[in-house]
């Protein structure tokens, strides 16, 4: 790391001698300078419209909803029988938290137990072994997930619950426990490696084992990288479709328990948005649904930030 | 001297690829060209996507794009204008259940698919009538036992409400019958190849495909109403669930989209292409 | 730990110590197995019968023994397209959010609606894509549309993962830097970016290995077809993936080996996400070596 700044610092004190060279190379950056700020400020404006654009083209139809039905109707009734206009999405609503909190409750242990093991405890050549593998996760593409939890999963925990059918919220919230795993794993791991040596290597002079300094240390002084994983995790985990289509059930009805064929705000967005008539409040209230993600990842994302920054206070 | 050469032997190049390319133009003009972009029914798509191929083959400046993701995006993209050809597995010039009518477009048969009932190769039931079977997809009937088979929950498969396959299947083997959603042994599937995989990993499954796919022992079609699921069947008239598939266009086909649904109809892609992909012509039915 | 004396509370928090290393140790065994007992299950189907010819052949909807070839040639050209524009948007917007912008509570907003903006089911861009190319431009079902929708999709994930590469860079550093006279911009390219990269390239890893297996998006923006050629490199050709192919032939086609195409499919998909990934990872791997870290 200190590398750059070494060699910038020769290269720096060389040029002070040749005055001329120096003023034109500082005019140079003076106006590399300010292109760039431009540029950069142009992205985050063209990051601002592609959310803009995503925000309005979802919310434009969503509330269009509520000509034909009212909120209440909406977010307060378990009835979701849109052939007769029956359009209740609570049990959706409830059903993507309770799976949500599953998969980070399978997830988040594994994963940052294994961002540790990869920056702290692993030797190299284990490191540079576990690294690319976990990366290869994140390709395998979700209908094969799905495939797998149809054809493997299923059958499995068919066997040791006695269930006829075995999906459900459980089957579903393994399969994406796997698909979230390296993402919280790889950016977690990133943080964890960019916790300062200094920091470490103190806390080993006053004699903590590895445990103490990564415990005490190393996690808290990474918190706020560990979060940023777990939210995009999370929000992979919220919005992730083809493969929880798979193995869910899609039967609107709520989640009593772990094994009851059910439906979530994705899958059935997805089972559905391309059966039904685009100006129908059929389609309107899917549209409402894909909005409600949205704001229910804003929420949860609000509470996790919150809760961090409470810990990290405390620590 | 010899830049001016130079300059002319350029300059008449340029001249000659300019008209070639022109002539080029004016020559393809006479023959057929133009953009085709179908959507709708994925059931349709392996006979669109062989359709295209062929066609593209006779006629090398037409360019045909095909999409799917379910029956009723076909007529949809029609009416917005985003597509030349539907394709969809219902009539959707006329309501169906669930349905509304598509104004101004016009219906043009393509081939005929015939579907059957499928259950779990552990199921020891092989004949199912309309009673039994809409008994067990509205959720009357919940043990394999009250239908002649063993004592163990039915589990039921099925397609997602708005399917071309459902809204055919319900009509013509279910006569209209209902299909129950809440129940703890029901599950829904979005495409015709995860309905086959879950009622071949699925013990006690039943479900419902196009005929197409029924292959291989993990799955079986039982007879309806004591007839065997097969195409000798719907051409002879006794087994009747069957359906024909439709390309939807705005108003009568004109130009290129005209003559890519008549190469579709001729008798040469019908008896040829449609029937290795064992769908059945249309005009096999009386 | 000799010169000290072993207290009972010095002896416990060793023994966790190791407690704790085992555990470490399991768990990264039992993950390692796991995944490869997935990569067995999906190489060991696909890649004994996968021949060469299989990568250029053309897509067969009649006979069996089709190919893949246009549909992976459009992966990559669809990838490059959409890496083409959210790269540099992406860790452009990043850097602006991690170096230029205030610290107000409009930045924080941004920054969860570009977090919130991921959960968003893929199937909606998918739509707005849609909405945008084959009704607004009225361009159909297109190679550029599918890019470009791709694109939208990956931006937000691309520009927070660089953001929290740039923050995580102490400040110390760029502190160095701005004693030495250096402008901004400066700064950030010669000492803030290098020092982040090997994070920027795990984004870019991630979001360009999900672009490559995405299907929704592509299946309504870019078709199910191809053009039937090789190296088509139309941009207004439809554009069908690897991915949507494999989708394709999992769920509706009918030809007899298509379950053998699915599985040599999802075995040429895993293949290439390793070398994309590889790609990626060299360059910064020589570099390191060369600086001698």
């Amino acid at each position: 790391m200190g590398a750059p700044v070494h060699n910038l610092a020769s290269r720096v004190k060389g040029s002070v001698t040749e005055v001329t060279a120096d003023s034109k190379r500082h005019g140079r950056h003076l106006l590399s300078n300010t292109i760039f700020k431009y540029y950069f400020l142009f992205s985050i404006l063209a990051l601002c419209f592609v959310l803009g654009l995503v925000i309005i083209f979802i919310g434009k139809t969503a509330l269009l909803l509520f000509g034909h039905i009212s909120p209440a109707d909406f977010f307060l009734s378990f009835n979701w029988t849109p052939e007769d206009e029956a359009f209740g999405a609570a049990a959706f609503i409830v059903n993507t938290l309770s799976l949500t909190a599953i998969t980070l409750l399978i997830a988040v242990p594994i994963s940052v137990g294994m961002a540790v093991l990869c920056a702290e405890i692993a030797p190299v050549w284990m490191k540079t072994f576990i690294r690319p593998v976990l990366d290869l996760l994140v390709g395998i593409p979700s209908i094969v997930y799905g495939y797998l939890g149809l054809t493997v999963l299923l059958p499995f925990l068919r066997q040791i619950s006695g269930q006829s059918l075995g999906d459900g919220l459980l089957a579903a919230a393994l399969v994406l426990a796997l698909m979230v795993l390296p993402t919280i794993c790889r950016i977690s791991d990133d943080a964890i490696v960019s916790v300062p040596r200094k920091y470490r290597d103190a806390a080993y002079a006053l004699g903590s084992t590895r445990l103490q300094v990564i415990m005490r240390v190393v996690l808290p002084a990474a918190s706020r990288g560990i979060i940023s994983a777990v939210i995009l995790g999370m929000t992979r985990a919220v919005g992730e479709t083809m493969a929880v289509v798979m193995v869910i059930g899609n039967t609107p009805q709520l989640a009593k328990t772990l094994f009851t064929p059910t439906s979530v705000l994705t899958s059935n967005i997805v089972m559905q948005i391309s059966n039904v008539e685009f100006d129908s409040t059929w389609n309107y209230a899917l549209h409402m649904m894909a909005f409600l993600l949205l704001i229910i990842s804003f929420v949860l994302i609000l509470i996790i930030r919150i809760l961090g920054r409470k810990r990290r206070d405390a620590a | 001297m010899k830049i001016f050469k130079k300059f002319t032997a350029t300059a008449l190049t340029a001249i000659i690829v300019v008209t070639a390319s022109f002539a080029g133009i004016a020559a393809a003009a006479d023959s057929v060209k133009g953009k085709i972009t179908v959507n709708g029914s994925t059931a349709l798509l392996p006979l669109t996507l062989q359709a295209a191929k062929e066609f593209q083959k006779l006629h090398p400046k037409v360019k045909i794009a095909a999409s799917g993701k379910g029956s009723v995006t076909g007529p949809q993209a029609v009416k917005k204008g985003i597509a030349d050809i539907g394709a969809c597995d219902w009539d959707a010039s006329m309501d169906v259940p669930g349905f509304k009518a598509f104004d101004g477009q016009v219906a043009n048969k393509v081939a005929v698919i015939p579907f059957a009932t499928i259950v779990n190769k552990n199921v020891a039931v092989d004949n199912l009538t309309t009673e039994q079977l809409q008994g067990i997809f509205s959720g009357k009937t919940t043990n394999w036992k009250e239908v002649g088979g063993a004592d163990a929950d039915i589990v039921v498969i099925t397609r997602a409400f708005g399917s071309g396959t459902r809204v055919n299947y319900q009509a013509k083997a279910l006569a209209g019958g209902d299909i129950t959603k809440k129940s703890k042994n029901y599950k829904e599937t979005g495409s015709s190849g995860d309905m086959k995989t879950a009622v071949a990993t699925t013990p006690n499954s039943i479900g419902y495909i196009d005929l197409v796919y029924v292959s291989g022992g993990d799955i079986k079609a039982v007879k309806f109403n004591g007839v065997a699921a097969s195409t000798d069947n719907v051409i002879n008239g006794s087994y009747k669930i069957w359906a024909y598939g439709y390309y939807m266009t705005k108003g009568q086909p004109t130009g290129v989209t005209k003559q890519f649904i008549d190469y579709v109809q001729s008798k040469k892609f019908q008896q040829g292409s449609l029937k290795k992909l064992k769908f059945i012509p249309i005009a096999a039915m009386k | 730990m000799n010169g000290f004396s072993r207290t009972k509370y010095t002896a416990r928090a060793q023994r966790n110590n190791r407690l704790a290393t085992i555990g470490f140790y399991t768990l990264g065994a039992l993950v390692m197995l796991l995944i490869f007992w997935m990569l067995f299950t999906i190489l060991s189907k696909g890649l004994p019968s996968l021949r060469p010819d299989f990568l250029i052949k053309n897509t067969e909807e009649m006979d069996a023994g089709g190919g893949i070839g246009p549909v992976l040639f459009n992966s990559f050209y669809i990838l490059f397209i959409s890496l083409l524009i959210s790269i540099p948007l992406g860790i452009g917007a990043g850097i602006y959010m991690a170096e230029y912008a205030p610290d107000n509570k409009f930045t924080g907003g941004l920054r969860i609606c570009v977090e919130a903006l991921s959960s968003v089911p893929s199937i909606v861009f998918g739509l707005l894509g849609l909405a945008i190319f084959a009704e607004y431009f009225d361009v159909g079902l297109t190679i550029l549309g599918g890019g470009v929708s791709l694109a939208l999709l990956n931006l937000p994930m691309l520009a927070r993962v660089t953001e929290e590469a740039i923050r995580a860079v102490p400040g110390e550093i760029r502190e160095a830097g701005y004693a030495l006279g250096m402008t901004k911009f400066h700064v950030i390219r010669t000492v803030v970016v290098p020092v982040a990269l090997p994070a920027i390239v795990t984004g870019v890893c991630l979001v360009a290995g999900r672009a490559f297996g995405e299907s929704a998006v592509i299946i309504l923006t870019a078709g199910l077809s191809t053009s039937g050629e090789m190296w088509d490199f139309n941009l207004f050709s439809p554009g069908e993936t690897l991915a949507v192919h494999l989708w394709y032939v999992q769920s509706e086609a009918i030809v007899e080996d298509a379950k053998q195409i699915a599985d040599k499919s999802a075995a040429v998909l895993v293949f290439v996400v390793l070398l994309i990934n590889f790609a990626f990872r060299f360059p910064l791997w020589l570099g390191n070596r060369r600086r001698g870290r």
